[in-house]
């Protein structure tokens, strides 16, 4: 296992190097100057300028820009938004555990719903209820988010009125920015409206959660069923039935526990799907996370900030995918002997 | 009258043929096949049989539902916009740039990541262990994003649209081919025509690239489906194409102003573009079905 951590965390830095060197390029890709698109200062004076160019290393060759602009990631200065002009960490700060928390609650929904789909389709495999279970798969994977978005506030909100259309929480309750995931600032806020406020938030993740999680759900649908119905072919399920258990104990016991090993492997290559939708989604229910704030910052045109923004949320979907892929291997110990880690 | 043939002739269909046969044999399949085909017409088409121009609106008949409606009127079909610009020649037009333009992504990032991925499965060692952790860091960034930056790179427009939503689907046809291809090339046959003193590339060429077309077709359709949803995604986020042009993702944005007067403006280009999707998806799925039918046979 040690071995396994550290082959694991090497690529993992690895990575991460690669994606500063996509984002340090962004810089001179994107249209205008290159150290105002690093700082994102756009009203300088010519001593400023300067200034930026000699912190920025922009006088010297590439490979000391390029460790100019590490030293500056590391030190968590991500520059300034062009639009606002307020630190972009700062921003960050703020507007990504939003985005944490909306996806792993839809990551959570997406689970909760598709694996146990996929396990009936499969136990029923080829009949009516398989066909049934595949065709709405089909069907979830093949809408547009944007437009189920829509109809689930035309219906949910408007129609019906159960749910809010907008928003994190009610601008009623006040409450105090700890670590920014919402459910966890209610609980240790000291508010007399506590519950009520949670009741609040809840109401107001749901909706957009649900929409995120219905193309997730369908993979997951696919992917259970294409495991259970593995496991249930192999012969350890033949000689456990041999010794005269009974079905429930064979799926229970035995089916799904090793069905689930080969799932959770593709849990991590999910999420970036994941994060993708939420992105979207955010926009259209006004979600305050960082997707809408990526997506506003190209309206702006605010290349400082999508720069980064690339940057932190790749690190996010990397990072829950190492730390899934660690899950797998402690689960699955013939995953720790791969010579290459992929 | 006398038999030229005498002796049976044993016909081996090639790989392709032995696929489309499998695939006819599953209606759903064929249903999502007419449906493709269907749209492929329309996409050709559709400037010559658009009943009216999808860009100029007739004041007249501003925000007109679809014709079974009791308002409605049935030279306009499925309604009018807020400029009176007919629904259905919009739609029909929205065809040839989502649908059509979908054509366009899978080809070019096809071709380029199948050379790619190829030549990528002739190497080893760091190299090849390079351009894998290279692979693995951009597959993990959703393609959503990098087609936004990518965008934001070349300014919103429909070409450049395509372009970045191409870029971004390449490492997967780089990833698939070079699997494909490491496989195949552990295999017998691989080794007798090599043993034939064959060069990699005319192994490649002649004997790889047969047995790997359906799969690569299969992945095709993953990614075709994929790109219709990019490019309305991207359109209705007011990046892809612009404002007069009709693309259903840039249809659907701009009726949600009058989402309560005008709904059918909203549902209809969703609708279609779930119509597109489908169709996509279930060609797609009646390859894979095929393929595995040849395999278990």
């Amino acid at each position: 296992m040690l071995t396994f951590t550290l082959r694991r965390l090497s690529l993992f830095i690895f990575t991460l190097l690669v994606l500063t060197l996509l984002s340090f390029s962004l810089g001179f890709l994107f249209p205008g100057d290159t150290v105002i698109n690093h700082s994102g200062q756009i009203n300088t004076t010519a001593a400023e300028l300067a200034h930026l160019n000699k912190v920025y290393h922009m006088d010297e060759n590439i490979f000391s820009q390029y460790g100019a602009y590490l030293s500056h990631i590391f030190n968590g200065n991500f520059g300034q938004s062009m639009a606002s002009q307020s630190p972009i960490s700062h921003e960050i700060i703020t507007l990504l555990p939003a985005t944490i928390e909306l996806s792993l609650v839809a990551l959570l929904i997406a689970m909760s719903v598709g694996i146990p789909l996929g396990f009936i389709a499969a136990i029923n495999h080829n009949k009516a209820s398989d066909n049934v279970i595949l065709s709405l798969a089909m069907l979830g994977y093949s809408i547009p988010v944007f437009w189920l978005g829509l109809l689930a506030i035309l219906f949910f909100s408007i129609g019906l009125g159960w749910l809010p259309s907008a928003g994190q929480i009610s601008l009623l309750f006040e409450i105090e920015f700890v670590t920014g995931i919402q459910f966890i600032d209610i609980l240790l806020s000291d508010s007399p409206y506590k519950w009520q406020a949670f009741r609040d938030a809840s109401t107001h993740i749901i909706l957009p959660a649900c929409v995120i999680a219905v193309a997730p759900a369908t993979i997951f649908i696919r992917l259970s069923r294409t495991a259970m119905i593995e496991v249930l072919a192999a012969s350890y399920i033949r000689a456990a039935r041999a010794k005269g258990l009974s079905f429930s104990q064979i799926i229970f016991r035995h089916a799904i526990r090793n069905a689930l090993i080969k799932i959770i492997r593709h849990v991590g290559l999910q999420f970036a799907n994941l994060v993708t939708i939420a992105m979207v989604t955010e926009v259209i229910f006004s979600w305050p996370g960082i997707g809408r704030w990526l997506i506003e910052s190209i309206y702006h045109r605010d290349y400082t900030a999508i720069q980064s923004g690339l940057l932190v949320l790749s690190c996010f979907i990397i990072s829950m995918h190492l730390f899934i892929h660690f899950i797998y291997a402690a689960l699955n110990p013939l995953a720790r002997g791969n010579k290459y880690g992929s | 009258m006398a038999r030229d043939k005498i002796y049976l002739e044993e016909v081996f269909p090639s790989p392709f043929m032995q696929l489309w046969s499998g695939f006819r044999k599953t209606p759903v399949a064929m249903l999502g096949f007419y449906c493709f085909m269907f749209l492929v017409v329309l996409a050709i088409f559709s400037p010559i049989i658009v009943p009216y121009n999808p860009i100029d609106g007739n004041l007249d008949m501003i925000l007109l539902p679809p014709s079974w409606h009791e308002d409605g009127d049935v030279s306009y079909l499925l309604g009018t916009d807020e400029l009176g610009r007919d629904m259905l020649s919009r739609l029909m037009y929205g065809t040839s740039l989502t649908f059509g333009l979908s054509f366009v992504v899978v080809i070019v990032s096809l071709v380029i990541g199948v050379v790619i991925g190829s030549l990528s499965a002739l190497t080893k060692g760091i190299k090849s262990s390079f351009l894998n952790h290279c692979l693995d860091v951009i597959l993990s960034i959703p393609s959503l994003l990098l087609a936004i930056i990518i965008v934001a790179i070349l300014g919103p427009g429909i070409s450049n649209t395509v372009l970045a939503v191409a870029i971004v689907f390449i490492p997967q046809f780089i990833h698939i081919t070079r699997y494909a291809v490491k496989e195949e090339f552990r295999k017998d046959y691989v080794l007798a025509s090599r043993l034939d003193g064959a060069s990699n590339f005319r192994i490649l060429y002649y004997s790889i690239f047969p047995n790997i077309v359906e799969r690569l077709m299969s992945q095709a359709t993953l990614v075709q489906s994929a790109a219709i949803l990019d490019i309305a995604t991207l359109g209705f986020l007011g990046l892809g194409a612009q404002i007069p042009l009709p693309e259903w993702g840039a249809i659907l944005a701009n009726g949600l102003e009058r989402f309560y007067i005008a709904p059918w403006t909203v549902y209809l280009p969703g609708l279609a573009i779930l119509f597109a999707v489908v169709a996509t998806n279930l060609v797609g799925e009646g390859i894979r079905h095929a393929l595995k039918l040849r395999k278990e046979s």
